[in-house]
């Protein structure tokens, strides 16, 4: 079976698991007796363990393999959920992370088996007394048959899972007076052709016994997709030392251990009748090894370096509406085509098509943008572990609150908006919450609280993180950036303390007295501040010294087209998008106030600062002096300013094109778009103005 | 300053004893100068060009290629010299460039295309610790004519 086409499909699908296991796992760790949570663990990581099987990564499968072990123990009850076990298993979910990272950049799952943790997971499982060890304690009971090695690890067909239809079958046979073995054969590594020795082992078998189950299944073996070593389940009326003694005689097997396979207990009462299916259940699976062709399995590696693409997966009501849209869009353009051949239309039918197509555009951008959207959820859902790791890192006591996850952002927003956030939460964990200690001296309670908040602001989407710890020094602040020579003595007196908090975001800036791997390194909130300029967002902190702050990140909703108002000033266009405008207000020169020498108008009961456009934009206004100023009112986060322009133009829809880095120089444009006769408009950036 | 090196050229013609190189020769007053044909994407008329504010002067601003925003610099006050005088020879030279993107560059006029042998063209040294950006990598003697080669790295580069 060709693979590669699923490749995408699994990556997405792992991904999606593994964040579904670390929000679960976290849950687990709070609700530990929580049977739903753990269900839909078990759930997870067993459909995890299907995909990596099919896809023939046998590490990941392993690993996810004993992980289920653990889980299930814990599902029946018989193993306790500590802290030690939860990092045992958030580290395996690492490793499995580190396995799909390998798939999705080389095609493989490397080769690192982490065999530290399988065991670390193996000696849950025996401590805990159970499962896995009631096999490997009838094992030795065997011990005279299963010549020698009764090391469990090694007797792998114990960890054959079974169905319940073959367990019905087994059972039957069992009923019947056949004993039931399991087989595990390991194939000497130099071996050549492994699937041809197993084919043989698999007819040395079926000489006196019925195969029932094989791991992994006759068809992979068949297709050389196993490494050295296969288990059977089988049925027999013979002895195991004969079976045993048949597989070895084949050349270059190593080692053939077996013993008496124990049905589970529970399974005995259900005696089932069946025997047919007893027949041809083993037929099945015996079926392929007939067609054996080793040599299929050289086609498998050839196969070259997949491009993974990114992607996204979108609800198939939403393509069915753009399918729609699609169609309306093609009965506009043949409307046309036929009023345009149509000599005896009328204008106005010309025009009423356009409308028509101008609506199904619109529609058509709309779904468009929804199927790019994809809640955060898949980016914020990694933190509440972090916060945990961190909170034992730091030895500080921690919660992260989170809501808002089911907000939407571009994909390409999404994707970009991890780092940033990840960085501002150690910050907080880091620098902003006290130690418990301090914390009990001022009163909070010991444990330190994060929230991370998403919501939708109009055209925006913000996304906060807020602390409540001790907030910013800004005299550390002030103090520091002097020392760095970012500001001198005098500057720094004149600042402001929101202007001093915003030089946390100058590059080489470290306020932490200590560097630890968390934070501190410098590198980080210029990093922040650029990340989110380049997704053209912004950031901006709230603090409140003793009670913490707040760092707010504000996005655009989507990238590509926005509505905007287009205004002239001084005979040029320029486009002002429409999401940061409140009104547009006329405005006679005499209303015009100095404060502070700078212009302000008074409107409905708020004084608010404007700033001429033509000046800003070093341009001659077109208007005269004495002449009613056409002011737009824009707002940045809780501002308001007013923006001058000459003449309005209207409301447009407008497609953002980037200016290149080349002029990317000029702060207060955010962009150009191309107008309806070809001419470039320039995007003006209200916030930048501001 | 990485000025001197000479851009990593194809042999258009195997068979000749040296390679050759194609240049697009352009006016600027009464000099011509070359640039390598490889990094041209196109040439297309003079068009509204769109002012971008709070720019250095030489970046004229940005024009509409096809549905893509291209910004174009004008060549002659990049050089510090006179201002362009727009005429109906006056043409925007759309360049490729690896470094820099794609950007345009006006030009008094686009006179031919020469083809010019490796020994036809004369290296040009300069002293390195010299403030001003050389724009001129090499001349190339096209018959009686001198060409100047242009090194659109800096060209391109901002000051």
């Amino acid at each position: 079976m060709d693979v590669n086409q699923y490749l995408e499909i699994f990556l997405d699908e792992t991904k999606e698991h593994l964040e579904n296991l670390n929000a679960q796992i976290l849950r687990l760790e709070q609700e530990p007796e929580d049977v739903d949570t753990i269900n839909e663990i078990f759930r997870a990581a067993h459909s995890m363990k299907g995909m990596a099987g099919t896809m023939g990564y046998k590490r990941m499968q392993t690993l996810t393999h004993d992980m289920e072990n653990v889980f299930s123990e814990i599902r029946n009850g018989t193993m306790k959920v500590s802290s030690d076990l939860i990092d045992t298993l958030f580290q395996c979910l690492d490793a499995l992370e580190e396995y799909n990272n390998n798939i999705q950049e080389e095609a493989n799952e490397g080769t690192n088996d982490n065999q530290a943790l399988i065991s670390k997971l193996n000696n849950y499982l025996k401590a805990s007394g159970k499962g896995e060890a009631v096999p490997k304690e009838s094992a030795p009971a065997e011990a005279a048959v299963s010549s020698a090695v009764s090391d469990g690890a090694e007797e792998k067909w114990q960890d054959i899972k079974l169905g319940e239809s073959e367990l019905s079958v087994l059972q039957a046979a069992k009923d019947g007076g056949k004993n039931i073995y399991g087989l595990t054969v390991f194939i000497n590594e130099n071996c050549f052709l492994k699937a041809a020795r197993a084919f043989l082992v698999y007819k040395a078998v079926e000489e006196s016994a019925e195969i029932m189950v094989s791991n992994p299944s006759a068809q992979d073996i068949e297709d050389e997709k196993f490494e050295l070593d296969f288990s059977l389940i089988i049925i027999s009326d013979d002895t195991l030392d004969n079976i045993l003694q048949a597989v070895r005689s084949v050349s270059e097997i190593d080692k053939a251990l077996g013993g008496v396979y124990e049905l589970p207990a529970a399974q005995d009462t259900e005696v089932v009748e069946i025997v047919e299916t007893a027949e041809q259940k083993p037929e099945a699976a015996g079926t392929p090894q007939n067609q054996a062709a080793p040599a299929k399995a050289a086609d498998k590696k050839g196969s070259g370096k997949p491009v993974v693409n990114r992607t996204v997966r979108v609800d198939i009501e939403k393509l069915d509406v753009l399918m729609n849209l699609v169609s309306e869009l093609i009965i506009a353009k043949n409307s046309l085509v036929s009023a345009s051949t149509d000599e005896r239309s009328s204008n106005s039918g010309f025009n009423e098509q356009i409308e028509y197509l101008e609506s199904v555009t619109t529609n058509l951008h709309e779904s468009v943008m929804k199927v790019r959207m994809v809640p955060i959820e898949s980016v914020v859902n990694k933190f509440p572990r972090m916060i945990r790791d961190l909170s034992k890192k730091l030895d500080k006591k921690m919660e992260l609150y989170m809501s808002g996850e089911e907000t939407e952002l571009d994909r390409t927003v999404v994707d970009e908006i991890g780092d940033p956030l990840m960085h501002l939460l150690r910050n907080a964990a880091d620098h902003g919450l006290e130690s418990a200690e301090v914390r009990r001296q001022k009163g909070k309670p010991e444990v330190g609280s994060i929230f991370l908040e998403a919501y939708q602001d109009g055209n925006n989407v913000v996304i906060e993180v807020r602390d409540d710890g001790g907030g910013i020094d800004v005299e550390a602040v002030k103090q520091k950036a002097i020392d760095r020579e970012i500001i001198t003595q005098e500057q720094s007196e004149s600042m402001s303390e929101k202007d001093i908090i915003n030089l946390l975001f100058h590059a080489g800036f470290s306020t932490s007295k200590k560097i630890t791997d968390i934070s501190g390194r410098g590198v980080g909130l210029d990093v922040v501040k650029s990340k989110i300029e380049s997704l053209s967002g912004e950031v901006e902190v709230k603090s409140k010294m003793g009670e913490g702050s707040t760092w707010i990140i504000r996005l655009p909703l989507t990238l590509a087209i926005i509505q905007a108002l287009m205004v002239i000033v001084g005979g040029e266009k320029y486009a002002i998008s429409l999401g940061s405008i409140q009104t547009i207000e006329d405005v006679s020169p005499d209303e015009i106030k100095l404060v502070q020498n700078r212009e302000v108008i008074h409107l409905r009961g708020s004084v608010i600062p404007i700033i001429r456009l033509s000046e800003e934009l070093d341009i001659e206004s077109s208007k005269a002096p004495d002449e009613n100023l056409v002011v737009v009112i824009v707002k940045k986060g809780e501002n308001l300013a007013g923006l001058v322009v000459d003449e309005l133009m209207g409301q447009q829809e407008i497609v953002i094109k980037s200016l290149g880095k080349y002029i990317s120089k000029c702060k207060i444009i955010s962009g150009a778009t191309i107008l309806g006769d070809g001419e470039v408009a320039l995007i003006l950036d209200a916030n930048a103005l501001i | 300053m990485e000025e001197l090196k000479t851009v990593e050229m194809n042999p258009l013609d195997e068979n000749s004893e040296y390679e050759t190189f194609q240049y697009i020769v352009i006016k600027l007053g009464s000099e011509q100068y070359g640039i390598d044909i490889k990094y041209i994407d196109n040439i297309v008329r003079m068009q509204h060009i769109t002012r971008v504010p709070k720019v250095a002067d030489y970046l004229k601003g940005v024009i509409n290629l096809r549905g893509e925003v291209i910004p174009v610099m004008s060549l002659r006050l990049k050089m510090e010299l006179e201002a362009d005088e727009i005429t109906k020879a006056t043409r925007i030279i759309i360049l490729k460039l690896e470094q820099h993107g794609t950007i345009g560059i006006m030009v008094d006029a686009v006179k031919e295309v020469v083809t010019l042998r490796s020994d036809e063209i004369e290296k040009v040294t300069y002293d390195a610790k010299e403030d001003k950006i050389n724009f001129v990598n090499g001349i190339g003697k096209n018959g009686n004519e001198l060409i100047s080669i242009l090194d659109l790295n800096a060209v391109a580069i901002e000051k």
